[in-house]
């Protein structure tokens, strides 16, 4: 068990973290643990770790991606419009909507593997494509509002538990099946950590940078629709936010921004610390303005606290005896 | 008077004690030669007096002046630099550019003075020979070697009283070595004080005027140069006596093909390249470096792209990359040439590198067991001798030879028994060489197949079974029996590029 502890020492931090800021916010807004204000915090948590997972994935095999936002917002729209406020329809526009989003992250994977174009440069390319294409769909008019089962999805209950929150915690298992006990995990690990020891030990490194890929446009995607419950309809730059919260869960969750290390179950709880922080900060009767602020530099600091980046794991490999 | 007085000197690393109480004298104008097994506490002492890192308890002088660097930059101004195995130059910058990093000549205005960079550039190179290095040329495309070369210069650059050299030869091939071995002679007649660590003992037989001898962090002898024997030193570095660095070389080669290659050419790297390995057979690889060494092991292996005919167990195969290599049985695997860069995930477990090309064998339905994983785990670390706190220690903690040993133990997990080493003691300390020579013996009696690339040529003449010698990318000659010598290959290596 201290074993565990120490391999995963950034993961645990995360979580105290997690704990400590959960008593702050308290201490600020007494009402802040009651049941229902902390169900309504893990609904809003739920959407970031969903969007959060495949970029987690993408993360630990050294890349990023930064087409969330508007594949997100895709699927929102081209849901909304294809359904038009009836049920009966999503049998068929789901799955499409997710082969759709897998599709786009088929394409920046391909992308980054095969024709080895830099992963931020590619999905960004994607991210304005896909934006330009709605604007071109839509021609910015307002969609119709969205489907009732949809809507129980992202915030209907489950005997006494948001449904979502059971979608989170089932999306986790599996996360969590392919990270640690699958091959999969293994060949994604080696491959962030060096892509070509990966590739002299045989794993198939094309194929796992893909993969990581087409799961990101899944979650992506699934969130998307996910969201449009939520909000009741889908809009223009309702993915937007989820480019930053998305990475900077990851990063929290004690993730090496360059790839190698990391786990969902971290990012699970920087999903979570960055709820809990937009729902702490206005309690602090701040400005906006400030409030956005105290909200970056809060992250930079947990981030720099937790990150291997700046734990300086190359200075203690350099210090090798010999 | 001695040029550097060190007594006493200590430094722990949390619970694990590097150096204590050791004790090092040098004089200016001499070639101080500094052994040890990898662990001995070399590393420490050198990164010491390089201002890397800072001791704990004892004491230097320099000159007889108190010597404390907090920095390499401090070092420096006391006239000391450091030639690191690990290099430290940066690829996209040119060899001058690197030469000089942080130090460039300016003009008036500040900037750098290319002219007088380029001037101070070509003197250096021309004052001390240096072999066939441009200074325009970009890092990113140099050899290994090269790099080295760049690496030598760089430290030469900041003219230093005492020049401290790590395993500088061990990424040289022949020629250069030998250049090596007279620049440090060079420099000693200049009045600077030269610390050399190797692990060839020819090398140091060569050039030594003393040597000083560390074994578990404190200083076990220092002898003149020719007032010892070689197995004096060994018995002294590690503790024990080692009855002999080569095994006996039992012929254990059947009439088997175990990889045939034919006409095998990439560009103008390798062209027409042909020779069969036979099971049990170690067929050695020689020649100068350059010569289409690199190119011939990572085409078979899949790492790059070759033209012409392999067969591996007499069937035909098409290895277009590394996964396809080391599939079934009758693969192929490599032990490449550069351990931290191709061979292993320094910031993971001695476990997840020894199993990662093998996770099929311990997945079921789809599930890693845990259980089969430490059973291959320890059958490997216990076969080999790994020396490693658990099988969870970082792979990057390891010494340069156990390092290597997880390599290997990689590679043999696969179960391919056609086995391409190149270059596999390279930076390794003289007991695991050792336990490799023997190793491969051990390997080739069982049946498996190896080709073996050394830079080292008494490795070839003295532990393979035949040697092939590469010119210009195809082969020069097959060597057998009592023709394999050290002159043998140099003459089949050097004729024809001398004539040309």
């Amino acid at each position: 068990m201290s074993a565990f502890l120490a391999r995963n020492r950034l993961i645990v931090l995360a979580y105290a973290g997690m704990m400590v800021l959960l008593l702050v916010t308290a201490l600020f807004s007494p009402g802040f643990l009651s049941v229902s204000n902390m169900r309504s915090t893990v609904v809003l948590a739920a959407f970031v770790g969903i969007v959060a997972l495949g970029q987690t994935f993408v993360i630990i095999g050294g890349g990023i991606d930064l087409s969330v936002p508007w594949v997100l917002n895709s699927a929102a729209i081209v849901m909304a419009l294809l359904c038009g406020g009836q049920d009966l329809p999503l049998v068929w526009v789901m799955p499409l909507l997710l082969a759709g989003g897998a599709f786009i992250g088929l394409i920046n994977g391909v992308g980054v593997a095969q024709f080895g174009v830099p992963p931020i440069i590619m999905t960004l390319a994607t991210n304005v494509i896909l934006q330009g294409l709605i604007l071109v769909l839509t021609g910015g008019s307002p969609t119709p509002s969205a489907p009732a089962l949809i809507q129980f999805l992202s915030v209907g209950r489950f005997s006494g538990f948001p449904v979502i929150a059971l979608i989170w915690l089932a999306l986790t298992l599996v996360a969590t099946l392919l990270l640690s006990k699958a091959a999969f995990g293994r060949h994604l690990y080696a491959l962030g950590t060096s892509a070509t020891v990966a590739e002299f030990s045989g794993v198939p490194t094309a194929r796992t940078t893909i993969l990581t890929y087409v799961i990101s446009g899944l979650t992506a995607a699934f969130a998307g629709m996910l969201l449009t419950g939520y909000s009741g309809q889908a809009y223009l730059g309702m993915g937007d936010a989820y480019l930053f919260t998305s990475i900077a869960a990851v990063a929290i969750g004690g993730a090496s921004i360059l790839g190698g290390s990391g786990h969902y179950l971290g990012t699970v709880a920087g999903a979570m610390v960055l709820t809990i922080l937009t729902g702490l900060l206005p309690a602090l009767n701040l400005s906006s303005g400030a409030l956005l602020i105290v909200y970056g530099a809060v992250i930079l600091l947990t981030v720099s606290i937790g990150s291997e980046t700046f734990a300086g794991l190359g200075g203690r490999l350099r210090r090798k005896e010999g | 008077m001695d040029l550097v007085t060190v007594k006493g000197l200590s430094k722990r690393y949390g619970g694990i004690v590097a150096l204590s109480e050791a004790t090092f004298s040098a004089r200016a104008g001499e070639v101080h030669a500094l052994l040890g097994e990898n662990g001995a506490g070399k590393s420490t002492f050198i990164q010491i007096l390089s201002g890397a890192v800072r001791h704990d308890g004892g004491s230097i002088l320099v000159d007889g002046q108190d010597y404390r660097p907090a920095n390499p930059d401090a070092a420096q101004a006391r006239g000391i630099a450091a030639v690191f195995q690990e290099l430290s130059l940066i690829p996209d910058l040119s060899v001058e550019q690197n030469i000089w990093f942080r130090h460039e000549p300016r003009t008036f205005l500040r900037t750098v003075n290319r002219t007088e960079m380029r001037r101070k550039t070509l003197a250096l190179l021309d004052k001390y020979n240096f072999p066939s290095l441009r200074p325009e040329q970009e890092l990113r495309r140099l050899t290994l070697a090269e790099r080295q070369i760049v690496e030598i210069a760089k430290g030469l650059a900041k003219d230093p009283r005492i020049l401290i050299l790590d395993e500088a030869t061990s990424a040289l091939p022949a020629r250069e070595a030998e250049w090596l071995l007279k620049l440090t002679r060079q420099l000693a007649a200049e009045g600077r004080l030269v610390i050399f660590i190797s692990h060839r003992m020819a090398e140091v037989r060569a050039i030594a005027d003393r040597l000083t001898i560390f074994r578990n962090g404190s200083t076990i002898a220092v002898h003149e140069a020719n007032a010892v024997s070689d197995n004096e030193i060994v018995t002294q570095m590690i503790g024990r006596h080692l009855d002999r660095l080569y095994p006996e070389r039992i012929a254990t080669a059947t009439d088997r093909i175990a990889l045939s290659v034919k006409g095998f050419s990439s560009g103008s790297r390798l062209s027409g390249v042909d020779f069969a390995l036979r099971e049990g057979e170690v067929l050695g690889v020689g020649g100068l470096q350059g010569h289409g060494q690199r190119e011939l092991f990572q085409s078979l292996f899949g790492a790059s792209k070759a033209s012409g005919t392999v067969e591996l167990w007499g069937k035909p195969v098409s290895i277009g990359n590394p996964r396809q290599a080391l599939t079934g049985k009758d693969g192929i695997a490599l032990v490449p040439e550069d351990r931290r860069g191709q061979g292993l995930l320094l910031t993971k477990s001695v476990r997840e590198n020894l199993t990662l090309s093998v996770i099929k064998r311990f997945t079921e339905n789809g599930l890693l067991s845990r259980q089969k994983e430490a059973a291959l785990v320890k059958e490997m670390v216990d076969f080999l001798r790994i020396k490693a706190g658990t099988p969870e220690q970082l792979a990057g903690t390891l010494s340069g030879g156990n390092q290597q040993k997880v390599i290997f133990g990689k590679m043999l997990l696969t179960q391919a028994r056609v086995l391409l080493l190149y270059d596999p003691t390279r930076g390794v300390d003289v007991g695991t060489k050792g336990e490799i020579f023997q190793l491969m013996r051990d390997l080739a009696a069982k049946g498996y197949a190896i080709l073996f690339h050394s830079s080292d040529m008494p490795e070839l003449v003295h532990v393979a079974d035949r040697v092939l010698v590469m010119r210009n990318g195809g082969i020069a000659a097959t060597l057998e029996g009592d023709r394999i010598s050290e002159a043998s290959i140099l003459r089949a290596a050097m004729l024809e590029s001398e004539a040309a």
